[in-house]
């Protein structure tokens, strides 16, 4: 028999793809697959290629980051224990060719580079590092510069010959860093070109590879010396990637998977129970031929496995092929061309199906083991029924649910957000049912077919339950996505004014103020420059800060990195003081403006006395104001505003931020030409890249909206088809009894057409208080009904459920029903 | 097994079911004798318990008290593997309703069982049973392409293929028209003399009854053994 079971399985399975019920199994597990595949490759190419610091991505075996260059020090001690070293400086800069411009992230090394991972170029350069005097530039610069190999670009006060197009480097950077295009430049250019002065904002790594037992001695012995502006990542205690907002969209998508997931395994579910049920006569007719009850499971589990093998390579496929559009999709927004996606990420869609179908299906196999073979004696109508094995039921969906939540890689929030539907689902599957039981009532004696509703709605009570639960589930989550996410994009247009200023001017050096200064003003663009010096907050009143503040106040920002500061005469326009007053001529001490966040996450207090460290020099002051700062007017914004005569002596950079309008746009290219070592960022640039990052994000939303809206009809579906017999059963009774058979479709429409209303309103109802409660408390939007809703969500479920309900029923003829009353009597 | 010892016994047979208002005994002390080669029909109101009786007899069902032995052997201390063992060896059923699976030709629902025991040359011998139930030109046919008559033939096929030492035929003929079901008994008796197999068949139809060498009427849980 070992032989002739896999072959029987094959040709049940065959057989059986024809029933409703796997049909629906087949479709929800495909949609499931396809979504998890499609997630998990785009995931892994989008954090390989953009986010992931680890392996050969990072180009080295450590690095040491900081935002000032490199010490000494640092070098000596890696090379004296005998590693490999070199250094990197990225900032971002504005690249020119013609009167084109872009922003881009340039990395500045020296051989030996990278020390790990490969520089893959086109064409193909033996050196690892561009020629001096030249450069290699991914795709998108050379796009929207209009360059060929062998054009000239403008890279501060250097002219650089462009000799390859850079396809894949390791060692990204972090930040904006990652997202913009690179351009590698020998470091031989660097001082040529001039857009690194003292002070100006860079981030310089050095890059270390050696003996396991070497780097961690280095680690080691770095580690105490370690300042505030430096940090290690080593592959040895590689930190996740956090923080970083692709890193958060891309869990979100995934954590939204999880509806569709949840109902796709309870069609599974109940669709396997509905096949498990159907197969019992058959099961105990292998029973009575002397199959033993091991041999059948196994043939139940052979049939699953045929059926989830080929899910899983349709389902994978359809997924990697949708995912291998995801280069065009995010055309625009990559700097480069993705990298591929690892043969694991491949393997977890398909794998999923393998779970889902299997856990799902041991209840209804095992239970084939159990059936009576004396249901097959039909002579005194004998057949027994199997009790659902609850327990076994609650094995596979514990089993089922830990995979679901080990594949979203956020278990927490995945548990939270789990709990949360089921709860939710069966709050308003009780809560439904309990209306159409009073509404039933209601009808009971004012139509008349009120007295058959009220039996139908009574009998049909626990299927309503499931069916209202997860189509008012669905409405909801529905509805307050598609909402919240035209109200998220409002709320971030609006916050910018029409006059927001779209260019950042920074790395202003002394020297350079006066003719910078001049430059704006012969063109009226209207604008003023800040100093900005960098310290770093050590003392509060006059003794170290740190001891003095509690555990969640020491995990501020402002005490993990240096802060810029500024000094003026005047408080900014843009900022209002909310407390205290602005300098006191009178007053011999230093004094300082702070910003109110700061103040209060910190719990300072006016009259306190800060201490900084700037460049190894103490300065400190007296806080005599508190500002309301407004970041989004991307105006240069200060936390800490020194009274002018505390920092004027100390060198920094100087930075302004003004508006061109688009015709005006030309100016920012003479800019830069007359100073090209100035950076100026394209806000407008760097704004569009964001929008379309959101759009993208809105987009994979969508996508996975429509998957559950798939899923979760579906399972509406195979609700109704549970209670299919049970209804055909009555119909054909209530015929028998004299009913017409329109009479019997209007009963139904009656049904499903409140069904529909109560669920809709249900929705509706919900989803209006989690819309109030994200404008309240999240977006601080002013509350408004959504009177669309109240329309189109009960419309719409009223009309989901009386079109499945009309695509299952069947017309039955009067011969009919008494055909079914004998069977199934 | 020779003809004429004992293949099955029944001994004090009971069985009780618990209802709402406490236990109904179906039956109580239940003594059958039957020998191999014999044919006997179970004949009984609805309700009366004959497919109960059957389902002990066959090691389907456990008596409440009482044993069953098949050739000496209380069913009730088999394993179920060996239960499934003593199927697939020695006993066959056909059903009313035929139980032929759909996706499978005439030919491999009868080889069906032999592959569970895994004999070889099932093929060969499901066609050469097709043909002794006249239906050798039929083999290819998926029940859907047979008639009811020609189903219940192929169920009686794999019945025979098998070889059994007892056979259960519960209402062979209760699904199909008289002349249909007239033809099938002719069928099933032919076979089963040739065969020399042990038959138990359960009816309501008194003249079918009446071609077994044996009647057993079951009524309010006794049997009467009628002459």
């Amino acid at each position: 028999m070992s032989s002739a079971i896999p072959r029987i399985a094959r040709r049940q399975l065959w057989m059986q793809l024809r029933t409703i019920e796997w049909r629906v199994l087949i479709f929800a597990a495909l949609l499931a697959v396809t979504l998890t595949s499609f997630l998990s490759i785009v995931s892994d190419r989008l954090e390989s290629g953009l986010l992931r610091e680890s392996a050969s991505v990072l180009g080295a075996d450590l690095v040491v980051r900081s935002s000032r260059p490199i010490h000494e020090q640092r070098t000596e001690l890696a090379k004296e224990l005998g590693l490999t070293t070199t250094q990197v400086i990225q900032f971002p800069t504005m690249v020119g060719a013609g009167d084109n411009l872009i922003l881009s992230s340039a990395k500045v090394i020296t051989a030996p580079y990278p020390l790990r991972g490969e520089v893959i170029t086109d064409p193909p350069m033996s050196a690892t590092v561009p020629e001096p005097g030249t450069a290699w530039a991914e795709e998108r610069i050379i796009d929207q510069l209009g360059l060929s190999i062998g054009d000239t670009l403008q890279f501060g006060y250097a002219d650089l010959v462009l000799t390859a197009t850079l396809k894949q480097s390791p060692d990204r950077g972090s930040g904006f860093n990652t997202l913009n295009p690179h351009l590698l430049v020998n470091k031989q250019d660097l001082e040529k070109s001039a857009v690194l002065g003292p002070g100006s904002r860079a981030e310089f790594r050095l890059l270390i590879s050696g003996e396991n037992s070497a780097l961690k001695s280095f680690e080691t012995q770095l580690k105490p010396t370690l300042e505030s502006h430096e940090r290690i990542l080593s592959l040895i205690n590689d930190q996740p990637v956090t923080g970083n907002a692709l890193a958060n969209g891309l869990s979100y998508v995934r954590l939204s998977s999880l509806t569709t997931l949840l109902l796709a395994s309870l069609t599974i579910l109940l669709a396997l129970r509905r096949f498990g049920h159907a197969q019992q006569s058959r099961s105990a007719l292998f029973l009575s031929m002397g199959l033993t009850p091991k041999a059948l499971v196994t043939l139940y589990f052979w049939q699953l496995g045929i059926a989830a093998t080929v899910i899983a390579l349709l389902g994978g496929t359809a997924g990697a092929l949708l995912a291998s559009l995801a280069d065009l999709w995010l055309s625009g927004l990559l700097p480069q061309a993705l990298p591929n996606a690892q043969w694991s990420s491949y393997i977890i869609g398909p794998a999923l199906g393998y779970a889902m179908l299997l856990l799902l299906g041991m209840p209804p196999a095992l239970e084939q083991a159990k059936v009576p073979v004396a249901q097959l004696l039909r002579s005194d109508q004998s057949s027994t029924t199997q009790k659902a094995s609850w327990g076994l039921y609650a094995v596979s969906l514990v089993l089922l649910s830990a995979v679901l939540l080990l594949f979203l890689a956020a278990p927490a929030a995945a548990a939270v957000l789990l709990v949360m539907l089921g709860i939710s689902g069966l709050l308003f599957g009780w809560l439904a049912q309990l209306i159409l039981h009073s509404l039933g009532h209601f009808l009971a004696n004012r139509l008349a077919l009120g007295r058959l509703l009220i039996m139908r709605l009574r009998q049909q009570r626990k299927w309503h339950r499931l069916q209202a639960g997860v189509m008012v589930l669905l409405l909801m989550l529905l509805s307050v996505i598609w909402v919240a996410r035209q109200d998220l994009v409002k709320e971030w247009q609006a916050q910018f004014p029409e006059d927001v200023p779209n260019y950042f001017l920074i790395n202003i050096q002394e020297w350079q103020k006066p003719g910078v200064d001049q430059f704006l003003a012969d063109r009226e663009i209207d604008t003023e420059l800040y100093p900005m010096i960098r310290g770093r907050l050590v003392d509060l009143n006059d003794a170290p800060i740190r001891p003095q503040l509690n555990e969640e106040q020491l995990k501020d920002n402002s005490l993990r990195r240096e802060l810029n500061l500024t000094w003026r005469e005047q408080p900014p326009v843009q900022n209002q003081i909310i407390q205290g007053e602005w300098w006191d001529p009178e007053s011999n001490d230093h004094q300082i403006s702070i910003e109110r966040d700061m103040l209060e996450d910190l719990g300072l207090e006016l009259g306190d006395r800060l201490g900084f460290d700037v460049g190894g020099q103490p300065v400190s002051g007296v806080i005599t104001s508190v500002r309301e700062v407004k970041w989004e007017s991307f105006q240069p914004n200060f936390y800490v505003i020194f009274s002018p005569a505390a920092l004027q002596s100390y060198p920094g950079t100087w930075i302004t931020s003004f508006k061109l309008a688009e015709e005006r746009k030309a100016q920012a290219n003479e800019l830069l030409r007359e100073f090209p070592s100035l950076t100026l960022i394209d806000i407008d640039q760097l704004m569009k890249q964001l929008a379309g990052w959101l759009e993208r994000l809105a987009e994979s939303s969508a996508f996975v909206l429509i998957m559950t809206l798939a899923t979760g009809l579906i399972l509406v579906t195979i609700t109704l088809l549970q209670a299919l017999e049970q209804r055909k059963t009555e119909v054909a009774l209530l015929q028998t009894l004299g009913a017409r058979a329109t009479e019997t479709k209007h009963l139904d429409l009656l049904e499903f057409g409140l069904l529909g209303l109560v669920c809709g309103s249900l929705a509706v109802f919900s989803a209006e208080i989690t819309l109030a409660a994200m404008n309240e408390f999240l977006l601080k939007i002013p509350l408004s009904a959504h009177w669309e809703l109240w329309f189109t969500l009960p419309a719409l479920a009223s009309f989901a459920f009386i079109a499945i309900a009309s695509l299952l029923r069947a017309p039955l003829k009067i011969e009919q029903c008494y055909a079914i009353l004998k069977n199934n009597g | 097994m020779t003809s004429g010892s004992v293949l099955l016994e029944a001994k004090q047979l009971g069985k009780q079911f618990k209802t709402g208002s406490g236990t109904l005994d179906l039956f109580v002390n239940l003594n059958l004798t039957i020998h191999a080669g014999e044919t006997i029909a179970i004949i009984g109101k609805s309700g009366a318990g004959k497919s109960t009786l059957l389902s002990l007899l066959a090691g389907l069902d456990t008596a409440t008290s009482g044993t069953v032995e098949f050739e000496g052997k209380p069913l009730e201390s088999l394993t179920d593997a060996e239960r499934a063992k003593l199927r697939a060896d020695k006993i066959a059923f056909i059903f009313q309703s035929f139980h032929l699976l759909p996706e499978l030709t005439a030919q491999d629902n009868v080889a069906l069982p032999l592959e569970i025991r895994q004999q070889a040359g099932a093929e060969s011998k499901a066609s050469e049973w097709l043909r002794n139930v006249g239906l050798g030109d039929r083999t290819d046919h998926y029940p859907s392409q047979l008639s009811g008559g020609e189903q219940q033939r192929v169920a009686i096929a794999r019945a025979f293929a098998g070889n059994p030492a007892l056979l259960f035929a519960d209402e062979p003929t209760g699904n199909l028209d008289e002349a249909t079901g007239q033809q099938i008994v002719e069928q099933l008796f032919s076979l089963n003399e040739q065969q020399g197999t042990t038959l138990i068949l359960i009816t309501h139809d008194l003249e079918l009854a009446k071609r077994c060498q044996r009647r057993i009427q079951l009524s309010n849980g006794a049997i009467e053994e009628l002459s």
